[in-house]
C-alpha cells in the first residue's frame, strides 16, 4: 500500500492546534464541549473525593488500632542500639587542638544536649530513685499518668560534665569527652535485673595502643537499672536518658583511632552481624596537635 | 519509469507486445504502488529480466541448440560436463528468500519495545554506581546488582521472544521440506534418475504425464503432451505442447516447458535451458520477495502501546528528575529516582505475555487447520475487513462434478455434495440406461490401480477433469465401471480434440444376442446435435423436430447460464449387416457413420462449492467482512458459484441483471440499484484507480472474473486504499506478490505452491474457506483478550509508580523497591495475564463489524485512563494504606514519616526517634523498610486479584461470564483442617515426649 504521508506545512500544524484548542464549529475546547468538560470534571471531583474519603476512613480506622501508649509491635527493637554524642557526620570526632573552630560546634551541641541534665532542672522535675532497681510504674487498672522519671544529674558526669570547665569538655586540651547513650525502647528491661556497664576498646591492636588511657563517668561506665523501663514519650514525660561519658586522656595525636564501645548487659546481644549498632557503637577519634 | 515497470511485468503477462500497446496509457497509473516497492531493486531486475527477454532457445533448431549447450540429444551430457556445470551454475533449485541473519533477529529482540528503556535504566544504574564509587570507594554494590538484573531482564525476555519466533519459523521449515523431486535424465548415453536439483543446462530430460517439469526445458520431441501452466499464468486450461516454434514470445510458444508446471498427459523429451533462479518461475519468485511486507496491525498496535507507555515513563521520569533536582536532591539521588520511575512504568513482562498469548492462539488455530507462520498474523485475521478469495479449491471442491442432467425433456439435479451419496433423480427411464452407457463407455479416464478401499470421490484418476467427473459419477451410480467397459469391448476410438470437439468410441455390446456395434459419442452439445437426426425420449427413438430442438436449446442455455460446462451425448447402434463382427474400423478414414445419430441427453458439470462455504460466507457477512471473489474463470461460472455460496446474495442483482429484468440497456440502469457487480479482467484493465475505488465502495458484493494474477495485486491495493485490512487467498506462484502485498496472505496447504506458501502469512491446511472464518473468530477473540491482558498489566504500574513520586515529593521512606517491582512484573503478574488469553468471548464476536484499523486501537485513551487513573489509583491508595499500617504499628505514625527521608536513609543516624520516643538504628529501620516493601507488594497483589477478576469481562457482569463455582473451593477444606490438626498433634507429642519413639520418627 502506498502510504500517503502528506507533509504538513507549519501553518497547517498551527491551524490544527488552534482548532484543537478551540473549535468554533463544534464549540469544543481541547476536544470536548463545555458540557463534556463539566461532566468530566464533576466525575473526577466525585470520584477522587470518594477515593480520598475512603483513604481517610481506612487510615482513621487503622490508627484506631494503634495505641498512644505503646506501639503494637516491637519485633525490630529487641536489641537497643548505641549512639555517641557529639553527633558528627560520619561518626568521627576530630579535634584540632589549636583550632578552636574545629571543636566549637561540638561544644555548642554538647552544651545544648546536656542542658536538661543540669542538676537544678533534674531536681525540679524528676525523682530521686533507688539505684540498682527498675523504677516500675505499673498502671494497675488506672492510667498512671504522667509517669515519673529518675534524676540523672549532670554532675554525675564528673570531668565531662562541662560545668565550669575551661577546657570545653577537654576539646581544647586534646582530651575529648565522648558521650555514649543507649537507644530508648519502650518497656525494655535492660540488663535483666543485673548491673550493666559500657566498655570501650580500640578496634584493632594498633587502635588499642593509640587509644591510650581513658576514664569513664559514671565510674566503670555503669548504667543504672533505675532508668528502666521507659514508658514512651507521651507518658514518661521528662524521661532522662542515662549517659556514659568517656574522656580520652592521651590519645596518640594525628592518628585516626577506631574506637568501639559496647554495653555489657545480660539481655543485650552485641554480636549482630548485620546491625553494626546493636548494643554497640563504633566511631573514629582523631586528635590533631601541631 | 513506465519502461522499467513494464519490464518487470513482462514476465508475468503473456506477450510483451500486448502490454506495450495496452498498458502504455494507464500502466503507469496502475502500477504506481508497485513501482515504489520495486524501485530500490530495479537495477537488479532489469538485468535479470533482460536475460529473460533475450531467451531465444525456442527459435533455435535442435542442431543449433546442441551446439549452444555443447550437448547431444541422443547421448546427453557426460557426467564430467554435468558436474562442471553444476559447480558453475549451482543447483537447480530456487534460492529461498533471503533470511535475516539470526544474530540480527536476536539483536532486534534485544532493542525492540521496552528493552531500550530498560537498557537506559541499567546504564543509569551503573552510572549511579560510578558516581558513588568516585565519591566513596566503599559504596554499596546495590546499583550494580540492579543494573545487572535489569540487563538480565532485557536479555531473558529478548531470548524468550526470539525463541518463540524461531519456533514458529521452525514449523514452517518442516512444512517446507518436500519429497525431493526426481528427474529422468540422459547422461553418458544412459537413462538415469537423479534428484532434480542436480540438473544442469544442456541435460536431456524425459517427462511423462503426472511429472512436474524439473527445469525450464526446450521440448525436442513430444507425444500428446499437455501441460498445466496454472502456477505460472493462472489459466487452468491444459495447454498442448509440441516441438515446433509457434510464437515469438517464449511464454507463448509451444516448445518450451516451464519449471514447476505439471505435465498432465503424454510424454516429451526436452533439453534443459535454464535452471534454478534463472528459470521464469524463479524470476517471479524473486519478484515476490521484492514486494514490501506491510507491518501487521497488531505490530502497529503494540508499537502504539509501547509509544504511549514509553512516553509516559520518559516524561514522568524527566519531570521528576527536574523536580528532584530543584528540590535540592543530589544528582545521584535524582538518577536513582529516574531508574525507579522507568522500572515502575515499564510493564517488563507484557511483551513476553503478548508473544505467549499469540502463540497459544496460533497453536489453537493450527488445530483448526490454520497454520500461522507469522505470530502477529493471528490477530490480523481478526481485524480483516475484506477477504479476496480464490474460487477454485477454496470456495469450491476443486473437481468437476456432474451437477445436472437433461434427458426426456427434463432437467434433473445431481447431488454435488462432497461424497455424492444422494443421487435422487429418476433412473427408471430407458433414456437413462442409454445415457449411462454412453457416459461409461465414451470415457478414457481410469482409476489408478490399488484404490479399492478409498471412497470413490477421493480416488485418484488418470484423465482430464470432465472425464474424471463422468467416471466418478457413473461409478457411484452404476458400480464397477471398468467391469462394464470390459464387457463392452472397445474396438475403435477417436479421442477428443479441439477441431472435432467430440469424442467417439465404438464398442461390442455386452448383450450376447445383439451382434451390433454400439457407437457412442460425446462432445460440445451443438456439435453433437448437428450430427443427430433422432432423439431418445423415454427410451424411444423419435425424430428430432423443431420442438425438441427448441427444448434442447432452452435446456442448454439454462445449464450454460448456471455457469456449467455442458456436454451432449448421442449413440448409434451400427446395423449388423453393414458392420459385421469382423469389421475393421479405421479411425483415420472414418469408415463408419458419424451423422444421423440418436441424441440421448445433456449432462452438465461444475466445480461445486464446498458444502461448508455458504455458511462461512454468511458468517463473514454478519461479521461485517466483505468477501470478494477473484478468479481466472469465466464470469458466468464465477457468478454462478458466487450466487450458490452467497457471495452474491439471493436477492441482489448486478447492473446486467437489472437491465435484463427491465428490458433496458445496461447504460440506462441506475448503478445505485445494483448491489452486486461482476467485473472481468478486461474491464478492470481499463479502470483508473479512482474508478476501482468507486467500484469497491459502491458495491457490497463483487466478483472479479477472468483476472490475471497481477490484477489481483491491483485489487488488493484498491482494497487497502479503503483502509481495509485485506486477506488474500492464493495458491499459484503468480499469486505470491498479492499474498505478500495483502495484510494477511493465506496460502493453500494442499494446492498451494511453495512460492505462495513462502509469501503467505498463514497456510490453510485443508484449503477450506470455512477455516478462514474460524481463524477470524480466534483473531478477534485474541484482540479482545489482549486488551484485557494489557489493561490488567497497566493497572499496577500506577501503584508501582506512585511510591516513587510520593517518596520524592513527601520524603517518606521508600514504599516499594525496584527489585520488588520487577518481581511483580515478571513474577506474580505473568501467569494471570496469560490466563486472560484463554477468556471466552463475552458476546458473539462474529456479529460485530471488523475493527477499524485507525480508530479501534488496542490501547485506547479510555483503556489507559481507566487503568491508570481509576483502578490504578485505587490500587495505589490501597497499597499505601497497607504500608502506613505496617509503619504505624511498628511505631512510626504517618505524621512523623513526612520528610523523614534524609535521616531515615543516613546510615550514621542510629538513634532516629519514632512516634513513641523509641530510637532506631539504621539497620532496624532498613528492616522495617523491607517490611514496608512486602506490605506494599502484598497490597498490590491482593488488589491485582480483584483486578484480574474485573478484567475477565469488559461489559458483562462477572457472574454472567462465570467463575469457578464457589462450592468447589470448599470441598477439600475438611482435609486442609485435618492436615493442620494432625501436624499440631505431631508437634504436641514431640514437645511432650522428647527423645521418645514419636520424636525420633516424626521430628524433621
Amino acid at each position: 500500500m502506498v502510504i500517503q504521508k502528506e507533509k504538513k506545512s507549519c501553518g497547517q500544524v498551527v491551524e490544527e492546534w488552534k482548532e484543537f484548542v478551540w473549535n468554533p464549529r463544534t464549540h469544543q475546547f481541547m476536544g470536548r464541549t463545555g458540557t463534556s468538560w463539566a461532566f468530566i470534571l464533576l466525575f473526577y471531583l466525585v470520584f477522587y473525593g470518594f477515593l480520598t474519603a475512603m483513604f481517610t476512613l481506612t487510615m482513621w480506622v487503622m490508627l484506631q488500632t494503634v495505641s498512644d501508649h505503646t506501639p503494637k509491635y516491637q519485633d525490630r527493637l529487641a536489641t537497643p542500639g548505641l549512639m555517641i554524642r557529639p553527633k558528627t557526620e560520619n561518626l568521627d570526632v576530630i579535634v584540632n587542638v589549636s583550632d578552636s573552630e574545629s571543636w566549637d560546634q561540638h561544644v555548642q551541641k554538647l552544651n545544648k544536649f546536656l542542658e536538661p541534665y543540669n542538676d537544678s532542672i533534674q531536681a525540679q522535675k524528676n525523682d530521686v530513685c533507688r539505684p540498682g532497681r527498675y523504677y516500675e510504674q505499673p498502671d494497675n487498672g488506672v492510667l498512671n499518668y504522667p509517669k515519673r522519671a529518675c534524676q540523672f544529674n549532670r554532675t554525675q558526669l564528673g570531668d565531662c560534665s562541662g560545668i565550669g570547665d575551661p577546657t570545653h569538655y577537654g576539646y581544647s586540651t586534646g582530651q575529648p569527652c565522648v558521650f555514649i547513650k543507649m537507644n530508648r525502647v519502650i518497656n525494655f528491661y535492660a540488663g535483666a535485673n543485673q548491673s550493666m556497664n559500657v566498655t570501650c576498646v580500640g578496634k584493632r591492636d594498633e587502635d588499642a595502643e593509640n587509644l591510650g588511657n581513658f576514664v569513664m563517668f559514671p565510674a566503670n561506665g555503669n548504667i543504672d537499672l533505675m532508668y528502666f523501663p521507659y514508658y514512651g514519650k507521651k507518658f514518661h514525660v521528662n524521661y532522662t536518658q542515662p549517659l556514659v561519658a568517656v574522656k580520652f586522656l592521651n590519645v596518640t595525636p594525628n592518628v585516626e583511632v577506631n574506637v568501639e564501645c559496647r554495653v555489657n548487659a545480660a539481655n543485650i546481644a552485641t554480636d549482630d552481624e548485620r546491625d553494626k549498632f546493636a548494643g554497640r557503637v563504633a566511631f573514629k577519634l582523631r586528635v590533631n596537635k601541631t | 519509469m513506465t519502461k522499467k515497470t513494464l519490464e518487470i511485468y513482462s514476465v508475468e503477462l503473456s506477450g510483451t507486445k500486448d502490454i506495450q500497446q495496452t498498458d502504455k496509457g494507464n500502466g503507469k497509473e496502475k502500477y504506481r504502488g508497485l513501482k515504489n516497492c520495486f524501485e530500490p531493486r530495479k537495477n537488479h531486475y532489469k538485468e535479470e529480466l533482460r536475460k529473460e527477454v533475450d531467451l531465444d532457445d525456442h527459435k533455435l533448431s535442435i542442431k543449433e541448440l546442441e551446439k549452444k549447450y555443447d550437448t547431444n540429444i541422443i547421448t546427453g551430457l557426460s557426467s564430467t560436463q554435468a558436474a562442471e556445470l553444476l559447480a558453475r551454475n549451482g543447483p537447480n533449485a530456487l534460492t529461498p528468500p533471503k533470511e535475516t541473519p539470526e544474530i540480527i533477529k536476536f539483536l532486534k529482540q534485544m532493542v525492540g519495545g521496552f528493552s531500550i528503556l530498560l537498557w537506559i535504566g541499567a546504564i543509569l544504574c551503573w552510572i549511579a554506581y560510578g558516581i558513588q564509587y568516585s565519591m566513596n570507594t566503599s559504596s554499596s554494590l546495590d546499583n550494580v546488582y540492579l543494573g545487572c538484573v535489569l540487563a538480565l531482564v532485557v536479555i531473558l525476555t529478548g531470548i524468550f521472544a526470539y525463541y518463540q519466533e524461531a519456533k514458529s519459523t521452525n514449523i514452517m521449515a518442516t512444512f517446507n521440506k518436500m519429497i525431493p523431486q526426481q528427474a529422468l535424465v540422459i547422461r553418458d548415453s544412459e537413462k538415469m534418475t537423479i534428484p532434480a536439483e542436480e540438473l544442469v543446462v544442456g541435460d536431456i530430460v524425459e517427462i511423462r504425464g503426472g511429472d512436474r517439469i524439473p527445469a525450464d526445458i526446450r521440448l525436442l520431441s513430444v507425444q500428446g503432451c499437455k501441460v498445466d501452466n496454472s502456477s505460472l499464468t493462472g489459466e487452468s486450461e491444459p495447454q498442448p505442447r509440441s516441438s515446433e516454434f509457434t510464437h515469438d514470445s517464449p511464454l507463448e510458444t509451444k516448445n518450451i516447458g516451464f519449471y514447476s508446471t505439471t505435465c498432465l498427459e503424454g510424454t516429451a523429451t526436452g533439453m534443459v535451458i535454464n535452471t534454478g533462479d534463472r528459470t521464469i518461475i524463479g524470476q517471479i519468485a524473486s519478484l515476490a520477495s521484492g514486494v514490501g511486507n506491510e507491518k501487521t496491525p497488531i505490530a502497529i498496535e503494540i508499537q502504539h502501546f509501547v509509544h504511549i507507555v514509553a512516553g509516559v515513563a520518559v516524561s514522568i521520569g524527566i519531570l521528576f528528575f527536574i523536580i528532584a533536582v530543584s528540590l535540592k536532591y543530589q544528582v545521584l539521588d535524582s538518577i536513582i529516582f529516574l531508574i525507579g520511575i522507568i522500572v515502575a512504568n515499564v510493564p517488563e513482562g507484557l511483551l513476553a505475555t503478548v508473544t505467549v498469548t499469540l502463540s497459544l492462539t496460533a497453536k489453537r488455530m493450527a488445530k483448526k487447520n490454520c497454520l500461522v507462520k507469522n505470530l502477529e498474523a493471528v490477530e490480523t485475521l481478526g481485524s480483516t475487513s475484506i477477504i479476496c478469495s480464490d474460487k477454485t479449491g477454496t470456495l469450491t471442491q476443486n473437481r468437476m462434478t456432474v451437477a445436472h442432467l437433461w434427458f426426456d425433456n427434463q432437467i434433473f439435479i445431481a447431488d454435488t455434495s462432497e461424497d455424492h451419496s444422494n443421487q435422487v433423480f429418476d433412473q427408471s427411464s430407458g433414456t437413462w440406461a442409454s445415457l449411462s452407457k454412453i457416459i461409461t463407455l465414451c470415457n478414457r479416464a481410469e482409476f489408478s490401480p490399488g484404490q479399492e478401499s478409498v471412497p470413490i470421490m477421493k480416488r485418484v484418476v488418470v484423465g482430464d477433469a470432465s472425464e474424471t467427473a463422468l467416471l466418478k459419477f457413473s461409478e457411484v451410480i452404476l458400480g464397477d465401471v471398468m467391469e462394464i467397459r470390459k464387457r463392452n469391448h472397445k474396438v475403435a476410438e477417436i479421442p477428443f480434440n479441439s477441431t472435432n470437439k467430440f469424442q467417439l468410441s465404438i464398442h461390442k455390446t455386452d448383450d450376447p444376442n445383439d451382434q451390433r456395434f454400439l457407437l457412442v459419442m460425446k462432445g460440445a452439445p451443438e456439435r453433437i446435435l448437428e450430427k443427430c437426426s433422432t432423439i431418445m425420449v423415454n427410451g424411444q427413438k423419435q425424430p428430432l423436430d423443431k420442438n425438441t430442438a427448441e427444448a434442447f436449446h432452452t435446456a442448454y442455455m439454462e445449464l450454460g447460464g448456471l455457469g456449467e460446462r455442458v456436454l451432449g451425448f448421442c449413440h448409434l447402434y451400427l446395423p449388423a449387416d453393414e458392420f459385421p463382427e469382423t469389421y475393421t474400423f479405421d479411425v483415420d478414414t472414418m469408415n463408419f457413420p458419424t451423422s444421423n445419430l440418436c441424441f440421448v441427453g445433456l449432462l452438465s458439470m461444475i466445480d461445486p462449492p464446498r458444502s461448508t462455504v455458504p455458511d462461512a460466507v454468511t458468517k463473514c457477512r454478519s461479521a461485517g467482512i466483505k468477501v470478494i471473489m477473484v478468479t481466472g474463470d469465466h464470469p458466468i461460472t464465477a457468478k454462478a458459484i458466487a450466487k450458490s455460496v452467497g457471495i452474491i446474495s439471493a436477492n441482489s442483482e448486478t447492473v446486467e441483471d437489472i437491465a435484463k429484468r427491465l428490458h433496458i440497456a445496461v447504460e440506462q440502469v441506475n448503478k445505485r440499484d445494483a448491489k452486486a457487480a461482476v467485473v472481468t479482467g478486461m474491464e478492470l484493465k481499463d479502470m483508473s484507480p479512482e474508478q476501482l475505488d468507486e467500484l469497491l465502495t459502491n458495491y457490497s458484493e463483487i466478483v472479479f472474473a477472468r483476472t490475471s494474477p497481477q490484477q489481483k495485486l491491483i485489487i488488493v491495493e484498491g482494497c487497502q486504499r479503503q483502509n481495509a485490512v485485506v486477506a488474500v487467498t492464493g495458491d499459484g506462484v503468480n499469486d505470491s506478490p498479492a499474498l505478500k502485498k495483502a495484510d494477511i496472505g493465506i496460502a493453500m496447504g494442499i494446492a498451494g505452491s511453495d512460492a505462495a506458501k513462502n509469501a503467505a502469512d498463514m497456510i490453510l491446511l485443508d484449503d477450506n474457506f470455512a477455516s478462514i472464518v474460524t481463524g477470524v473468530e480466534e483473531g478477534r477473540l485474541i484482540f479482545d483478550n489482549l486488551k484485557k491482558t494489557i489493561a490488567y498489566t497497566l493497572t499496577k504500574n500506577i501503584a508501582e509508580l506512585c511510591p516513587f513520586l510520593i517518596y520524592i515529593i513527601v520524603g517518606l521512606p521508600l514504599p516499594i523497591g525496584t527489585i520488588t517491582i520487577l518481581f511483580i512484573d515478571l513474577g506474580t503478574d505473568i501467569i494471570p495475564s496469560i490466563a486472560l488469553a484463554y477468556e471466552k468471548a463475552e458476546s458473539d464476536i462474529m456479529n460485530r463489524k471488523p475493527r477499524h484499523k485507525k480508530k479501534d486501537r488496542l490501547v485506547n485513551q479510555q483503556l489507559a485512563i481507566y487503568s491508570y487513573l481509576h483502578i490504578g489509583l485505587m490500587q495505589a491508595v490501597g497499597a499505601f494504606v497497607a504500608y502506613f499500617t505496617v509503619y504505624a504499628q511498628e511505631g512510626f505514625k504517618p505524621s512523623i514519616l513526612i520528610n523523614i527521608r534524609v535521616e531515615w536513609e543516613d546510615s550514621n543516624v542510629n538513634d532516629l526517634e519514632d512516634s513513641y520516643g523509641q530510637q532506631w538504628t539504621w539497620y532496624q529501620r532498613k528492616y522495617l523498610e523491607w517490611m514496608g516493601y512486602t506490605a506494599f507488594f502484598v497490597g498490590i497483589m491482593v488488589q491485582q486479584i480483584a483486578d484480574l477478576i474485573i478484567r475477565k469481562t469488559r461489559r458483562n457482569s462477572i457472574f454472567q461470564q462465570g467463575l469457578f463455582r464457589p462450592q468447589y473451593w470448599f470441598v477439600a477444606v475438611p482435609f486442609a483442617i485435618l492436615i493442620w490438626v494432625y501436624d499440631e498433634v505431631r508437634k504436641l507429642f514431640i514437645r511432650l515426649y522428647p527423645g521418645s519413639w514419636w520424636d525420633k520418627n516424626m521430628y524433621y
